[in-house]
C-alpha cells in the first residue's frame, strides 16, 4: 500500500468518525448572536454547570431572543437575569429543590416576587412542590396584581391546603375580573375567597 | 359621489361576516409619550409646544379600542390638543374574507382658530390572502363637529397590502364627497358653479376629491420606521396647490424593553370638510410603555393568538404531548417554546377549528408561544404566563411526573 492510499484511507477514517458527531451537533443555536453576546451566553452557561444549576435554561433564553428577534442588549439582559434568578432561587429553596421548583421559583424571582415569599412557600410546603404556587404567583403579579398582595394570597391558600388545580384556575378567572374592571388585587382577593370554600372545614384560611 | 347602494353592500355584507365573540383573551396596552411638537402652516405663526401623549389600547379577540390624547404646554397651561378614541370590531376571517366595523371620534388641533371634532364610523371587507397580503373595500361616513360649512361627509375607498421581507407596504384610494357653503363668485367675480343658490352671495356647492395613498412599515430589531406619501385628485376649488402631494416619515427606536426614543416629521395635506390647512410639523419625544407593549400592527387586518378559543394539552403516549389549539379561519398556526428549542413548529390542522401538534414535553416547567397566520408570539390562552424579557409574554406548563 503506497503512502498515497494510506494518506487517502486515513482521511477517510478521521471523516468517518467525525461526521456523525458534526451532524449530531447540528446548527449552532447561538450562531445568530453578536460576538459579545454569544460570549457571554457561553460564560453563563459555564457558570450555571459549575454552580449545579440547569445551563439549558440560559441558552433557551438566548434561543428564544432571537426567534423573538429581539436586540443583542435585550438578550444579553434576558440571561443575565435568568442566570441571576437561578442563582437566587436555588440559594432561597435550598440545594434539595428540584429542577422543577427551581424553573418555577426563577419565573416568580423574574417577575419580582421577593425571596421571602419563596422561602414562606417552602416552609409551608409539607414536603410538597411548590412549583405550582410560584408560578401562578408569577403569572398574577405579570397581570398587575402588588406583589406583596399575591404572596400572602398564595401563602395563605397554600397553607390552608389548596390544590394546583384551585391555583391554576386563578390566573385566567383574575384575568377575567380585571378585564371587567376590577383592580388587580381585589380581583384575586375576591377569586381568593371561592377557593377555600371547597376545603375541608378547619382548613379555612382567617 | 359614492352611490348609497354601494355602501349599504358593503355595510351588510360586513354584518353578515360577523360571528359571536368566543371565549376571553385580551390586552390592555398603556403607553406615554412626552416631547416637542412643531408646526408651521401657511399664513400662520409657526407654533411649537410640549406634549405629553398618553395612549390606552384595549386589544380583545374581536374588538378593539383605543384612546389617546395629547396636552400641550403653551406658555404656563396644559391645553388639550389633539384627541382620538375608536373602537374596532373585527370579524373571524373566514374562506379569506373578513370584515370591519370601524367607529371613531376625534379632535385636530392646530392653535386657537383652527381646531375641531369629528366622528365617523366605516365599513370594511377584508379579502386576506394567508395574513401576506390583502385588499379591502371600505365605506363610510363622518361628521365634523363646529364645521357650519359643511355637510356630513360621504368617504369610500379600497386598498392593498402586502408583507415583504420584514415590511409591510399599503396602498390606498379614498374619495371624500360632500356639501359645503360656498361663495357663489371666486376672487375675480367669477360666477362659480352650485348645486342650489341660498342667497346673493353664497350657495351650496358639492365638493369631492380623492387621496391616493402609499406606506411602508417596516421594523427589525429595536427600530420601527413608518413612511407615507400621498396625492390628491380634485379640481382646483377643491384641493388647494399645497395640498396636492405629501409625506411624512417617522421613527421608534427602542432602547429599554419599556422605553423608545420618537421622532417623526414631514408635510399633512390640509382637511377642506374640517377646514383645516396643511401643515409641516416636527416631533421629537420619548414613549414609555407602562405594560408590555407590542405596537400596533401594521397589517389592516390582522388574525390574533388572542382569537384562539381554547388551548389543551394531553398525554398523547409515553414521550408525547398532544397540543391541541382551538380557532377556526386562519391558514396557519405555530407553537415554540423551551421543548422546540424556540424553533417554530407548524401545528396541522385536524378539523375546521382544531390545530395539532405531537411534542416530546418532559415534565418541569416549560414556557412556551403560538402565533396565528404569522402574527404576533403570544401566550395561549388559558396557561399561566410572564413576562418573556423581550418586551412580550409567554405561556407556562407545569407538567406533573
Amino acid at each position: 500500500m503506497n503512502a498515497r492510499v494510506r494518506r487517502g484511507l486515513a482521511a477517510f477514517a478521521a471523516l468517518a468518525l467525525t461526521a456523525p458527531a458534526l451532524v449530531a451537533q447540528g446548527p449552532d443555536p447561538l450562531a445568530r448572536l453578536d460576538s459579545s453576546t454569544r460570549a457571554l451566553v457561553l460564560a453563563l452557561e459555564d457558570s450555571a454547570r459549575a454552580e449545579g444549576l440547569p445551563a439549558e435554561a440560559v441558552l433557551s433564553k438566548a434561543q428564544e431572543g432571537v426567534a423573538k428577534h429581539a436586540p443583542m442588549a435585550a438578550i444579553a439582559r434576558a440571561v443575565r437575569t435568568v442566570f441571576l434568578s437561578y442563582r437566587e432561587a436555588r440559594a432561597t429553596l435550598g440545594a434539595k429543590a428540584d429542577r422543577t421548583e427551581l424553573s418555577a421559583g426563577a419565573a416568580a424571582l423574574q417577575a419580582g416576587i421577593p425571596t421571602t415569599a419563596l422561602s414562606d412557600l417552602r416552609a409551608s410546603g409539607h414536603g410538597k412542590s411548590i412549583a405550582v404556587p410560584l408560578v401562578v404567583l408569577a403569572d398574577l403579579v405579570t397581570r398587575g396584581v402588588p406583589r406583596d398582595v399575591a404572596s400572602h394570597t398564595i401563602l395563605q391558600l397554600w397553607t390552608a391546603g389548596a390544590g394546583d388545580a384551585d391555583l391554576l384556575d386563578l390566573p385566567k378567572a383574575v384575568g377575567q375580573d380585571i378585564l371587567s374592571g376590577a383592580a388587580p388585587g381585589d380581583a384575586l382577593l375576591n377569586r381568593a375567597r371561592t377557593i377555600p370554600l371547597r376545603l375541608p372545614p378547619g382548613k379555612v384560611p382567617e | 359621489m359614492f352611490e348609497p347602494k354601494r355602501s349599504t353592500i358593503v355595510v351588510a355584507l360586513s354584518l353578515a361576516l360577523f360571528l359571536p365573540e368566543r371565549g376571553v383573551s385580551a390586552q390592555l396596552v398603556s403607553r406615554l409619550q412626552a416631547g416637542a411638537i412643531s408646526s408651521t402652516s401657511a399664513g400662520l405663526v409657526p407654533s411649537s409646544a410640549f406634549s405629553l401623549t398618553p395612549d390606552v389600547r384595549y386589544d380583545g379577540h374581536a374588538l378593539k379600542l383605543a384612546a389617546r390624547g395629547s396636552a400641550w404646554l403653551n406658555g404656563n397651561a396644559f391645553q388639550l390638543a389633539d384627541a382620538d378614541a375608536s373602537g374596532t370590531w373585527t370579524s373571524p376571517i373566514v374562506h379569506h374574507l373578513g370584515a370591519q366595523l370601524i367607529a371613531s371620534a376625534d379632535r385636530t388641533y392646530y392653535d386657537a382658530v383652527n381646531q375641531n371634532e369629528q366622528i365617523e364610523a366605516r365599513a370594511r371587507v377584508h379579502l386576506v390572502f394567508s395574513q401576506q397580503g390583502g385588499l379591502w373595500l371600505e365605506s363610510g361616513v363622518a361628521r365634523p363637529w363646529r364645521v357650519a360649512v359643511v355637510s356630513s361627509v360621504d368617504v369610500a375607498g379600497a386598498g392593498a397590502w402586502a408583507q415583504v421581507g420584514g415590511a409591510t407596504l399599503t396602498g390606498s384610494y379614498t374619495n371624500f364627497a360632500f356639501t359645503r357653503l360656498a361663495s357663489a363668485t371666486d376672487s375675480t367675480g367669477t360666477v362659480q358653479s352650485c348645486t342650489s343658490q341660498t342667497d346673493n352671495s353664497s350657495c351650496l356647492r358639492q365638493s369631492h376629491f380623492s387621496d391616493v395613498q402609499g406606506s411602508v412599515h417596516w421594523e427589525k430589531s429595536f427600530v420601527e420606521l413608518n413612511a407615507q406619501t400621498g396625492y390628491r385628485f380634485g379640481n382646483a376649488s377643491d384641493v388647494t396647490p399645497d395640498s396636492r402631494r405629501w409625506a411624512s416619515a417617522s421613527a421608534v427606536i427602542w432602547f429599554a424593553s419599556d422605553a423608545a426614543l420618537v421622532v417623526g416629521g414631514g408635510r399633512q395635506p390640509s382637511n377642506p370638510a374640517r377646514g383645516l390647512p396643511a401643515r409641516n410639523y416636527a416631533n421629537l419625544g420619548v414613549m414609555f410603555a407602562a405594560w408590555p407593549s407590542p405596537t400596533a400592527g401594521a397589517v389592516p387586518i390582522e388574525a390574533r393568538a388572542s382569537a384562539i378559543s381554547k388551548f389543551d394539552i394531553a398525554e398523547a403516549g409515553r414521550s408525547l404531548e398532544r397540543l391541541q389549539v382551538h380557532i377556526a379561519g386562519v391558514q396557519t398556526v405555530e407553537v415554540m417554546g423551551d421543548f422546540t428549542d424556540w424553533q417554530p413548529v407548524e401545528m396541522v390542522q385536524r378539523g375546521r377549528d382544531l390545530w395539532e401538534a405531537l411534542l416530546p414535553i418532559g415534565s418541569g416547567v416549560h414556557q412556551l408561544n403560538v402565533r396565528v397566520d404569522g402574527g404576533r408570539w403570544l401566550p395561549p390562552p388559558g396557561t399561566p404566563t410572564m413576562r418573556d424579557g423581550f418586551n412580550g409574554e409567554v405561556g407556562v406548563l407545569v407538567m406533573q411526573q
